[in-house]
């Protein structure tokens, strides 16, 4: 097997990105809560390009109706989310640094998990987990800032997906319509590109701070 | 006649709904899926029932759909 030392893997991430920003984004912590469509794929775009540090949460295995969105792998289902995505990040960054939590997050758990994270990304499924988390993070963690999702469901109405910076602290991603309520299904493509907004949007936090 | 701001827009009340919990009824909302601010200051959702509303208040909501 091919291998990157961790000088060389620097080289290439200092070489794409410039000494500046790459410093910037390997001293960030980020938080994701919720590891599905949106966490997983938010999870490894920050992985490439070299975030420090993930601290990554969710209760739940991977089960074959994640498949058409989430990046898991068929020999991964019934392992739980945490330690498949940790293996899959860890292939495609082995130098990133990982602080796992299989547990269900709750306003009283999520200010000591998320502690040291400058920036959470809201990747639940559910809409009263996506409230629960965005009022507990603008509640409790003063200095933390959200990026939270609503509205990804269905196909095609790419450029309906929007970020909007709503105060100082959070930032909405989505549709504000599409929810699986409504009839809405999950596929692959929209939830990347809601994924790829939270990405570029805490990219675009690091390296603007 | 009175007028709430809300998510940057004036909207004009007979009569204000009394509480945050009374705008979201009024709205049609499930308040268990929204995030509000008044006037900057986040309201947790535990506190809907007792928050105040009057004429000129600046509300924010934040609403969740499902999907991930």
């Amino acid at each position: 097997m091919a291998k990157l030392s961790s000088e060389q893997f620097e080289a290439m991430l200092i070489e794409r990105h410039g000494l500046s920003a790459h410093n910037k984004l390997k001293s960030a912590t980020i938080g994701i809560g919720g590891l599905g469509g949106l966490g997983s794929n938010v999870a490894i775009s920050l992985a490439r390009i070299g975030i420090g540090k993930l601290v990554i949460a969710d209760f739940d295995i991977v089960e074959p109706s994640n498949l058409n969105r989430q990046q898991y792998f068929i020999e991964q289902l019934g392992q739980n989310k945490v330690n498949a995505l940790t293996e899959n990040l860890t292939k495609i960054n082995p130098y990133i640094k990982i602080e796992g939590y299989q547990v269900k997050l709750k306003p009283d758990n999520i200010p000591e998990i998320f502690t040291g994270c400058c920036i959470i990304a809201e990747c639940f499924d559910k809409p009263d987990q996506k409230q629960m988390l965005v009022e507990t993070v603008l509640n409790s963690m003063k200095n933390v800032k959200i990026v939270a999702v609503s509205g990804i469901g269905g196909f095609g109405r790419s450029n309906e997906i929007k970020t909007r910076k709503i105060s100082d602290r959070l930032t909405l991603i989505g549709d504000d319509k599409s929810g699986i309520e409504s009839g809405f299904s999950l596929m692959a493509p929209r939830v990347a590109i809601a994924a790829g907004h939270q990405a570029n949007v805490i990219v675009e936090m690091i390296l603007e701070k | 006649m009175a007028i709430l701001k809300i998510n940057g827009e004036n909207k004009i009340f007979e009569k204000v709904p009394s509480t945050m919990k009374a705008l979201l009824e009024f709205l049609n909302v499930d308040d268990a899926t929204v995030v509000a601010e008044v006037n900057g200051q986040i309201i947790p959702r535990g506190s809907f029932h007792n928050t105040i509303l009057q004429d000129g208040h600046n509300v924010e909501l934040i609403r969740f759909v499902g999907g991930g």
